[in-house]
């Protein structure tokens, strides 16, 4: 089912080995013959087996697969949150392996962006606060244009000053979603962002990460269940077994959720 | 779980079922001591305040036992064999006449007798050293060549003393200070000239006690240098057989003239032992003052550690409620567990409280204090008192936590996030706190109205402890007004993490209290002290400066006073004016004892004194008498007072001048006539000595005439008035430096309560710390978040406790103005240097906390555990 995996992986290396340093390539993120395995000896669990990725600028990715699948494990790794036992992960045209701790902790804050799946805001902020946290952490003055447009996109504007506790789920998840933008990050992760979400929160958050990439050229890639979730997306890759087994463009609901029965039978 | 199955179901049920790998017939305790072991480090840090409390309780109560069995072990020996002591009655008695002996021998029934002839004495070694025991007694006696009574000195080299300079020395201070047979020495002693010895032997007796020094003489070199020559110190009966201590003592008792008693044997070992336990006693009461402090501080700590065992566990035991605990059971629980931790807590207190006790036995031993040596006594008492005040204290501090454990509704089972404490308890908790506030505030108003020492400080000390409590119940509330400007202005270099951290620090605002109280209250201590003790030294200053014009002050550190020769010398020396001595007065006045001051020299020219009526002057039979005791005693001008001692005639003198109190004099004055009319010449010794230079005479010159005479008497310290100020505040020094010592017990455990805290808090907050680390936060960054609110905090506390301490301690002083208490210095500084290192220690408290904060995976964020 993998369509012509090693042209992809030829064409990712030509290029990683030409372009690193030139100019900025066209995909956002890539792995290259990723492996990630818990444990070790014959008790080990293979998360990911061998998955080559390219994610492209400006697109819109959705990963799906069912339970234990690795889909969650791609993300972790292509995200920096987690390590991986083989392979390489690129963000833009910097390889990710042997980075510090201090180094990471600094390309997560300023080129990566995060929507967890339990909206993870900081209870003591308020909402504008939370957006512009990681702008602060790292000592910097958010560009105000580019605050002010997020904050329209997001539809916030009179929640600004409320803490998390005050917001509903579908706000705090909006702005978790500022948060993740605020910063103008190469590439947003969502962990199945609208999971703790009813289904007109999930409509917002969506159709925002939606206009984000329309509109503002963002690159999102959310891991996801949720075959409506995933019909928002530009490509969706099929994970199963810990290998990519699948990729579909331009998907509806249906179509997501008969490759999904396919891959599930 | 929640029904017990009838008897003849169990059969049954156990065939049933395998019984391995079940939970047992009391699943709640298997769930707590399960959870217990599950969180060891928190648990760990409860038990160590808990045993620091106990720790000090029981080492208090080891000590003083200790102490007491080791004396009373010395003293049966050194007082074996005496059935019955006639002594004085009072101090000012010069002793047992010497005519009397006979008498007390030929009482019916006595077999021996035996005089007791001893004083302080300082021993001068060859090299012209003082020989230095420290706390020890360094003492000279006789030596009894008959001895009949008691245990006989064992000569292990040389031979005993016959002759005028001869001296022999106990082993233990021949060893301990190097003194040898045929080593030249000179004997110091209060009046007596300096004498000349030579060490002839060394002698052993069983009841010999660390770095204590025992000179004997020959019998009438210790008549002639400890005796004014008619009189014993005492005299030790010892009976025939088959005659009582009772009956020996009450036939003696008959024969006896005023100013003398008669004492049994058993009352004798009895008073001995008691003397020297009641001189110790004051470290047995600090310590057990700063066990309760301790324990206090960690009631808070061990609340606080609950209080979030439980929050951290609602889901946990909300599960237990949904499968059928019910409410008892769950508080039961968590009862459980503070049961386990308060007596494993005491357990390991009453260990440490025997190391203590042995680590301050060396310490004393260390410092020569003269302590016997014996094995540590642990009484049941101890073990009792111990165990139950650590248990009683730790559930008690748990109790709170396990009803709200008890509260808790079985649907938080399907809860996300803790619940926070509600805003209705806590409203109630400040309407409480301010009651209590108003109370407190009412009970200082009427310490300060009244005018009357006593009543004053006990108003206030009510006063106090209802501000400490309403503070307790109101730092929730404050904790927000105190900590969110302070964070402002503490946190503002820091940024986004300054503001995180203010943020966190009133996030729990009980907790946050908790935290801080400990601190509070260690500083309330502090601070207070630290008033009296500046006012203490600012009041001593200004009387000095006032009262005091003398050029130089003579004085001594030892057990002797300034002979009454060095004051002789003294009016010698070149350029010296005038020589004022002033001598410790005791004799009984109109019928009562009294004891004041003698003056014997020209007061005016070293003293200003302030006179209300007639003339300072006492020569003559004059006496002046102070404002206030006069006023107490309808004491006026003219009127005349009878002082009497035993055996002297007595002396009546007229009151001729009263003066504004003066807490050198003291109440009342005479002349030097009247005491040396009074009092035994072996006595004879200034307690300061008061020297005025010619005008115009160089000073350095005299000062080194003083030194030269006073040189010779090997005790005498010559300082002019600024030495003598800083030898003043250096003695106060000393002992607020014990205190602070002490008192810094109460810090620590306030640090293993924020280091709790600050731990609980990371555990609690590890999703938001990951999703920190996720997003944006360096590890450096988490930690100094961590940092900062636990700097916060402690500051806070410090805060509260310095504000507390400053005033009341304030408010303390000034009750004791009539003690000479009359100036009231607020050490401002040292307030500043508290928060400083309260800052410090807040921050050092969370490194720990803050090193296991930036360790988290930033995936935490995402997956529990």
């Amino acid at each position: 089912m993998v369509r012509d995996p090693p042209e992809r992986k030829a064409r990712g290396m030509t290029r990683s080995s030409t372009m690193t340093s030139v100019q900025p390539s066209v995909s956002a993120a890539r792995a290259v013959d990723l492996v990630k395995s818990y444990g070790s000896g014959p008790t080990a669990v293979r998360a990911l087996d061998h998955v080559d990725v390219e994610l492209r600028r400006g697109e819109f990715t959705a990963i799906m697969g069912p339970s234990g699948s690795g889909k969650s494990t791609l993300m972790h790794c292509l995200a920096g949150l987690d390590s991986v036992t083989s392979g390489s992960v690129w963000i833009g045209a910097l390889e990710l392996r042997g980075l510090s701790d201090k180094k990471m902790t600094a390309l997560r804050r300023d080129r990566i962006g995060f929507v967890f799946q339990s909206f993870n805001l900081v209870p003591t902020l308020t909402a504008l606060e939370n957006i512009t946290l990681p702008i602060a952490i790292a000592g910097r003055r958010p560009d105000q244009q580019w605050l002010n447009t997020v904050i329209d996109t997001l539809g916030l504007r009179d929640r600004l000053h409320h803490r998390p506790s005050e917001l509903s789920g579908g706000q705090q998840q909006r702005v978790a979603v500022g948060r993740a933008l605020a910063s103008r990050p190469e590439i947003v992760f969502g962990d199945e962002p609208t999971g703790n979400l009813d289904s007109r929160s999930s409509n917002e958050v969506l159709g925002i990460l939606r206009h984000s990439v329309d509109r503002l050229g963002q690159t999102v890639v959310v891991v996801t269940h949720d075959p409506h979730a995933a019909s928002y997306a530009d490509r969706v890759l099929f994970l199963n077994d810990g290998r990519i087994v699948d990729e579909l463009r331009s998907p509806t609901a249906e179509s997501v959720l008969d490759r999904m029965k396919g891959l599930e039978s | 779980m929640t029904t017990t199955p009838t008897q003849a179901d169990r059969p049954s049920r156990r065939h049933s079922v395998p019984t391995g790998g079940q939970l047992s017939k009391h699943p709640m305790r298997t769930v707590s001591l399960r959870n217990l072991r599950a969180h060891k480090v928190r648990l760990a840090l409860t038990l160590i305040s808990v045993l620091l409390g106990t720790a000090f309780v029981a080492g208090s109560f080891v000590f003083t036992d200790t102490l007491k069995k080791s004396f009373n072990a010395i003293f049966e020996t050194s007082d074996k064999g005496i059935d019955a002591r006639v002594q004085p009655t009072h101090g000012y008695v010069a002793g047992v006449p010497i005519g009397l002996l006979p008498t007390i021998e030929h009482v019916n029934g006595v077999r021996a007798v035996e005089p007791v002839i001893g004083a302080s004495m300082i021993l001068v070694d060859d090299h012209g050293k003082r020989v230095d025991t420290g706390g020890a007694p360094s003492h000279g006696a006789a030596w009894q060549p008959n001895n009949r009574i008691g245990e006989t000195p064992q000569m292990i080299s040389g031979h005993a003393p016959t002759k005028a300079g001869e001296v022999v020395i106990n082993d233990g201070a021949a060893k301990k200070y190097n003194l040898t047979a045929g080593e030249h020495v000179k004997l110091v002693t209060q009046n007596a000239p300096i004498t000349n010895a030579t060490i002839v032997g060394i002698y052993h007796v069983s009841y010999d006690t660390g770095g204590y020094l025992g000179a004997l003489l020959s019998r009438d070199q210790a008549m002639s240098l400890f005796t004014d020559g008619k009189h014993y110190d005492a005299v030790n009966v010892a009976a025939q057989a088959g005659v009582s201590e009772d009956t020996i003592t009450a036939r003696i008792a008959k024969v006896l003239p005023a100013g003398l008693e008669a004492k049994t044997g058993t009352q004798v070992r009895d008073d001995d032992t008691g003397g020297v336990t009641t001189a110790l006693s004051f470290i047995t009461y600090i310590l057990l003052g700063f066990g309760i402090v301790a324990l206090l501080v960690g009631t808070f700590i061990i609340y606080n550690t609950f209080s979030m065992i439980v929050a951290q566990r609602q889901r946990e035991l909300a599960l237990l409620r949904a499968v059928g605990a019910d409410r008892r059971q769950v508080r039961r629980s968590v009862t459980r567990e503070a049961l386990i931790v308060g007596v494993l807590g005491s357990a390991l207190g009453l260990a440490g409280g025997l190391g203590l006790a042995y680590g301050l036995h060396a310490l004393l031993d260390a410092l020569d204090l003269g302590l016997p040596s014996g094995g540590l006594v642990m009484s049941t008492r101890t073990v009792l008192i111990s165990i139950i005040l650590g248990t009683v204290v730790t559930v008690f501090a748990a109790s709170a936590p396990a009803r709200r454990a008890g509260r808790i509704a079985p649907v938080a089972a399907m809860r996300e996030e803790f619940a926070s404490p509600s805003a209705a308890g806590l409203r109630r908790r400040t309407a409480i706190g301010v009651v209590v506030a108003v109370a407190g505030a009412a009970a200082t108003v009427a310490g300060v109205a009244n005018d009357s020492a006593g009543p004053a400080a006990l108003f206030i000390a009510a006063g106090l402890v209802a501000v400490c409590a309403a503070t307790m119940l109101l730092s929730p509330v404050f904790a927000r007004w105190v900590i969110a400007p302070l964070g402002r202005v503490v946190g503002r270099p820091f940024g986004i993490v300054g503001r995180l951290a203010r943020t966190n620090a009133v996030r729990n605002p009980r907790r946050t209290a908790a935290t801080a109280f400990a601190l509070t209250l260690g500083l309330v201590l502090v601070a207070g002290i630290a008033v009296i003790g500046a006012s203490w030294k600012a009041s001593l200053d200004k009387l000095f400066e006032n009262n005091v014009t003398a050029d130089y002050i003579l004085t001594t550190d030892y057990n002797v006073n300034v002979p009454v020769a060095a004051a002789q010398a003294a009016r010698k020396v070149p350029g010296v004016a005038s020589v004022t001595e002033l001598q410790d007065m005791m004799a009984s006045v109109d019928g009562s004892v009294k004891e004041s001051t003698a003056i014997t020299g020209p007061i005016t020219s070293v003293m200003n004194v302030d006179m209300d009526a007639g003339s300072v002057s006492t020569s003559g039979h004059r006496m002046i008498v102070s404002r206030t005791y006069a006023d107490d005693h309808q004491w006026t001008m003219g009127t005349k007072h009878t002082l009497e001692v035993p055996g002297v005639k007595p002396i009546t003198v007229t009151v001729t001048g009263i003066y504004a109190d003066d807490q050198l004099i003291g109440p009342w004055a005479v002349g030097g006539d009247v005491y040396r009319a009074l009092t035994p010449t072996n006595r004879w010794a200034d307690f300061v000595t008061l020297v005025h230079a010619k005008p115009g005479a160089d000073l350095e010159q005299v000062r080194n005439g003083l030194k030269n005479v006073t040189n010779d008497f090997y005790v005498v310290d010559v300082r002019d008035r600024s030495e003598f100020q800083g030898y003043i505040a250096s003695q106060i020094n000393g002992l607020l430096g014990l205190l602070y010592g002490l008192l810094g017990l109460a810090i620590v455990i306030a640090i293993l309560g924020i280091i709790n805290t600050q731990a609980l808090s990371v555990i609690e907050r590890r999703r938001e710390i990951g999703m920190l680390r996720a997003v944006a936060m360096q590890r450096k960054q988490v930690r100094r978040t961590v940092y900062l609110e636990s700097l916060l905090i402690a500051v806070f506390g410090a805060f509260l406790g310095v504000s507390i301490g400053l005033t009341f301690g304030s408010l303390f002083a000034r009750t004791l103005r009539d003690q000479g208490l009359d100036t009231l210095s607020v050490p401002w500084g040292q307030a500043l240097l508290f928060l400083g290192m309260a800052a410090v220690v807040g921050v050092l408290a969370a490194l720990w906390p803050g090193f296991r904060a930036a360790r988290t995976p930033p995936l935490s964020a995402i997956a529990e555990g």
